[in-house]
């Protein structure tokens, strides 16, 4: 595992989750989804953490795990060393004023009948915090915060007069009102355009410094984590592949799948600078009987004939920089 | 002679508020067996030129003037009859996420040979389905997937699907319209790869849109930015990209993070895109540009050649030139 | 951006959001030609129902139930003191017609209303509770749906005898829920999936909250629009009902004005009597249909009409 530091503020431990299938519809049962298989990361007070992976890897269901959206199958959650997996009642409550999340698409994220100042304020009144006035005032300060100004000419508006950008912004400041310990941004850039992107990773980094916020940052974009985190966790169908500072896991992947995530940017300005590995099969190799090893083996390059058979925990190779390799 | 020529090119989309000039002035051409990308934000107008090129706007959509030269022939003059014998037989269109439009209840397969059936009727089914095998191989599917049904294939898979739709009938140009926008980076990578083996195979000249300019750099010799409906800087990649001349592009690059390089600060572009119903009389840009002049604002910006094959529409770069 | 071209703008009226969205909605209706009759229809029928406490005032025998002319004592046509001439003991037909449009509005409305309320409280606990509660709430709806309202109206006044006009008025809504209460439970089910009641959740908001403050919201110009439709029904129930005699009869309303027309007798003999009640209920029937029609474009930004070639 990984070292022992006291300051971890979010904490997964062998944390599983499977979508179990409903309903046998016509006796077809499909099968389970194993999203996440044994997961453990650890996030230090402070940073922001990068999740980065392609899509259906369990980057989103990790996030939603950890805010208690989802159930968990098997692990446990910390918060300040704090066990918080499965909290009812009063508990969730309490922990939901700590740990916020900022959703995907913020055409979908906001109430659409709600004005920006319900929407924002709307965490207070659920946590009672302040009179109207003093509610008012908060959602006045974050709205500014995230570049929302004046806020007064937003504070009446509905979602559909706002951009996408803006609505971002309005998911970013009601995640912030209640000034949580810990936020996760769910790819709150992906249905947006390159330049309001900027926008939004700049606002993150702001929140960052000025309210020194802990956040994970979900992507499929290894620049953008690049950009903005301190440490990132590649992970690949449900596991997490390589864990290591940023400049680390873009400088010195070790992982065979992080290579291969490497290799296929487009990059046509300084190319030279990036290496090439060539560590992605052309072809998947077939498996036989059910995937039972490294997840990545039927596309590995550099496998071994125990990578078929047994999954490769995450090992140290030097100071926090963590592989999930036999190979390395 | 160049295989398209654009002159001028003008689309308005009629709207309740008035025309909405979604391309402006638009020029360009290439060359046979050559790539041309456009890069810019949504709504620039990227996909209103792919558009405007099948002859496929919608029905608001109407070519207000320009001219678009195809072979020697001008698309814009042609009668329906001819046009529809151009479209898909000489030029195709991958439209962006075309692959959720695929059928879900026909063989992918099947699908392919009745594309290429309607264009080709001569052809009879067996010859299609034939056909269609090669297609597969030539796109990097299994020809053992033929029959089945698009929920059965991956992504990358439904795509490749659609390329080998769209090289069906042989066109010596493809308009490309964000072909990978929803796939993932391996995938992408390997489907830009097969673009580009494909066009250089075929001798294609290839019209590649994104918003994602690496991805355009990385596949095209020559680059058009568009900004609010017009080109605003063209030219080689190497050029627009280690020198570029508007405003706009240097606002793009630096907005846009990379793996490479030192890890500098991003400078998000403040302000919105302009009203097309009413653009703003001189640059379109003038709002949300670092580097404006007051000659900006008042009048119309003219094309600047920077250097051979590479020119900008700035009046900045205009004074600075002189 | 796409969106921002299409705004409408609103400067000042920030303030007012409530009036703005109605703006806006007003815009769509206001094209719609089917809306704009309908509410021309509504707004007479309304005078109507306003007007029907003028002619008691003016003369007794101007009362719809009880005011008779003393010197006439069979149905006469249209006269000077009669507009729209008197019924078979000698009531002022027009005076009837009139408070036969306030009840009209009074059992329509009512009864839409309550149905509404009704479904919308059972469509919305079912999608958002789910499980056992969504299938014993559905089955319900199943087995009322099923059920004729008219037959059953019938059944019980034949063994409670006569019905009071607000007994009518609770059967309706009481047998009239489960259509609405499908649809709204539909879209409380799709709402239920939408992330901005995940960002609810997050946010800590209880069940209760999230009912009332997130998905209600949402559900209400639905609701709405069916009360329009339900109206229209109500309306038609209690015509039915009153023309074969379950009706109130303490209360005048058109269904009971046609029965009178045919108890007595009169069917084919004074049109002045038959015709106003019979082309009322179906000019109001017909009003609300198209308004909630015109609504219903209002409500559905797909059936906006994209600013095509005029
Ligand atoms: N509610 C669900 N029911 C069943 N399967 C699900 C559900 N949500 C996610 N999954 C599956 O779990 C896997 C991980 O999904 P997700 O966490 O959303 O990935 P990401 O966010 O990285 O794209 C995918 O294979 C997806 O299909
Ligand atoms: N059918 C249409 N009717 C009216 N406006 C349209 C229509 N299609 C596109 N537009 C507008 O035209 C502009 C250019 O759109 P488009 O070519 O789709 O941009 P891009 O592909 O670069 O995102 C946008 O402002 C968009 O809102
Ligand atoms: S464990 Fe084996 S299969 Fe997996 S990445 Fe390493 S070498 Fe490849
Ligand atoms: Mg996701
Ligand atoms: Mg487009």
């Amino acid at each position: 595992m990984m070292e022992n530091q006291g300051n971890a503020i979010i904490e997964i431990q062998n944390v599983s989750k499977v979508y179990r299938s409903r309903g046998a519809l016509f006796g077809v049962r499909a099968k389970d989804v194993v999203a996440l298989r044994q997961v453990s990361l650890k996030i230090y007070k402070g940073e922001i953490f990068g999740l980065v992976g392609e899509s259906g890897s369990g980057k989103t269901t990790v996030g939603r795990l950890i805010v208690g959206l989802e159930e968990i199958t098997s692990g446990e959650i910390f918060l300040d060393q704090e066990n918080v997996t499965g909290l009812k009642g009063k508990a969730l409550k309490a922990f939901r004023r700590k740990v916020q999340m900022i959703f995907q698409d913020p055409y979908q994220s906001l109430n659409p009948q709600r004005s920006v100042l319900d929407t924002v304020s709307e965490p207070l009144s659920i946590h009672r915090v302040g009179r109207s006035a003093d509610r008012k005032e908060m959602a006045h300060k974050v709205l500014k915060s995230v570049g929302l100004s004046p806020p007064e000419a937003f504070f009446y508006r509905y979602p559909h007069r706002l951009s996408g950008g803006q609505r971002q912004r309005v998911a970013i400041a009601r995640a912030m009102v209640l000034n949580p310990e810990f936020v996760i941004a769910d790819e709150p850039t992906s249905m947006l355009d390159a330049s309001i992107s900027a926008q939004i990773f700049n606002i993150l980094l702001k929140m960052r410094s000025t309210f020194h916020v802990t956040q994970m940052f979900i992507t499929h974009s290894l620049a953008a984590a690049r950009y903005l985190c301190d440490r990132i966790a590649v992970i690949y169908r449900g596991q997490v592949m390589e864990v290591g500072s940023g400049e680390t896991i873009i400088r010195n992947p070790r992982h065979p799948y992080t290579q291969a995530l490497i290799d296929a940017l487009p990059k046509f300005k300084g190319s030279g600078e990036i290496k090439q590995y060539g560590t992605l099969l052309i072809e998947e190799r077939e498996v036989n009987g059910e995937p039972m090893g490294c997840p990545f083996y039927p596309r590995c390059t550099v496998a071994e004939i125990r990578c078929e058979r047994e999954i490769p925990g995450l090992r140290m190779l030097e100071e926090g920089h963590y592989v999930a390799c036999f190979n390395v | 002679m160049a295989l398209l020529e654009v002159e001028d090119l003008c689309i308005d989309y009629k709207t309740k508020n008035g025309y909405l000039k979604a391309v402006d002035g638009v020029s360009f051409s290439l060359e046979r067996g050559a790539s041309l990308g456009f890069v810019g934000e949504s709504g620039c107008g990227k996909t209103t030129i792919g558009m405007g090129l099948m002859g496929m706007l919608p029905p608001n959509g109407v070519v207000r003037r320009g001219r678009i030269l195809f072979e020697g022939e001008d698309l814009l003059r042609v009668s329906a009859e001819e046009m529809r014998r151009v479209r898909w037989r000489k030029i195709a269109m991958i439209f962006q996420a075309a692959m959720n439009a695929l059928n879900p209840v026909q063989r992918v397969g099947e699908q392919v040979a009745e594309a290429m059936l309607v264009h080709n009727p001569s052809l009879g089914k067996e010859k299609a389905l034939k056909a269609v095998e090669e297609l597969f191989e030539l796109v990097g599917l299994q020809t053992d997937r033929i029959r089945d049904y698009p929920h059965q294939y991956s992504g990358g898979m439904k795509q490749r699907a659609i390329i080998a739709m769209s090289l069906a009938c042989r066109p010596s140009l493809i308009i490309a319209d964000e072909p990978t926008t929803a796939l993932d980076v391996i995938v992408q990578d390997q489907i830009l790869a097969e673009i580009r083996a494909l066009q250089k195979e075929f001798n294609i000249g290839i019209i590649f849109i994104s918003h994602d300019i690496s991805i355009v750099a990385d596949m095209c010799h020559d680059i058009g930015i568009m900004y609010a409906g017009q080109l605003v800087e063209y030219g080689p990649r190497e050029d627009v990209f280690d020198s570029p001349a508007h405003p706009y592009t240097r606002a793009l690059l630096s907005s846009f993070p990379t793996l490479t390089g030192k890890r500098t600060d991003l400078v998000p572009i403040a302000g919105e895109t302009p009203d097309l119903v009413h653009p703003p009389e001189g640059c379109r840009f003038y709002d949300r540009c670092q580097e404006q002049i007051p000659a900006c604002r008042e009048k119309v910006s003219r094309w600047v050649a920077i250097s051979p094959g590479h020119k900008a529409l700035c009046c900045r770069c205009e004074m600075d030139g002189r | 951006m796409a969106e921002e071209t299409f705004r409408t703008e609103t400067k000042g009226m920030e303030r007012y959001p409530g009036l703005t969205a109605f703006l806006e909605g007003w815009g769509i209706f206001r094209q719609s030609l089917l809306g704009k009759i309908g509410l021309v229809l509504l707004i007479m029928f309304a005078l109507m129902a306003l007007c029907s406490y003028i002619p008691p005032l003016i003369d007794p025998m101007y009362n719809p139930m009880t005011g008779v002319d003393p010197v006439i004592t069979c149905s006469t046509g249209p006269s000077r003191a009669h507009w729209l001439g008197t019924d078979f003991m000698g009531r002022d037909i027009l005076s009837q017609l009139l408070a036969g449009a306030r009840v009209a509005f009074m059992v329509g409305v009512s009864a839409a209303f309550m149905s509404i309320v009704l479904g919308t409280a059972i469509g919305m606990t079912a999608g958002y509770m789910g499980r056992f509660m969504d299938t014993f709430l559905m089955r319900l709806a199943d087995m009322i749906m099923v059920m004729p309202t008219l037959l059953v109206v019938l059944i019980l006044a034949a063994v409670f005898g006569q019905l009071n006009i607000w007994t009518i008025v609770l059967i309706i809504a009481l047998f009239r829920w489960p259509g609405v209460s499908r649809i709204i439970r539909g879209q409380t089910l799709s709402l239920k999936q939408r992330p901005f009641i995940e960002a609810a959740k997050v946010a800590g908001a209880s069940h209760v909250r999230i009912i009332f403050r997130h998905i209600m919201p949402n559900v209400l110009p639905l609701a709405f629009l069916f009360m329009t439709f339900r109206v229209t029904s109500a309306i038609i129930i209690e015509a039915a009902l009153a023309f074969l005699g379950f009706g109130d009869p303490g209360t005048v309303s058109w269904g009971m004005m046609l029965q009178w027309v045919w108890k007595t007798g009169h069917m084919f003999k004074a049109p002045y009597w038959l015709l106003p009640p019979g082309i009322c209920i179906s000019l109001i029937t017909l009003s609300f249909y198209m308004l909630g029609r015109a609504m219903d474009e209002v409500l559905d930004p797909r059936l906006r009409k994209e600013d095509q070639t005029d």
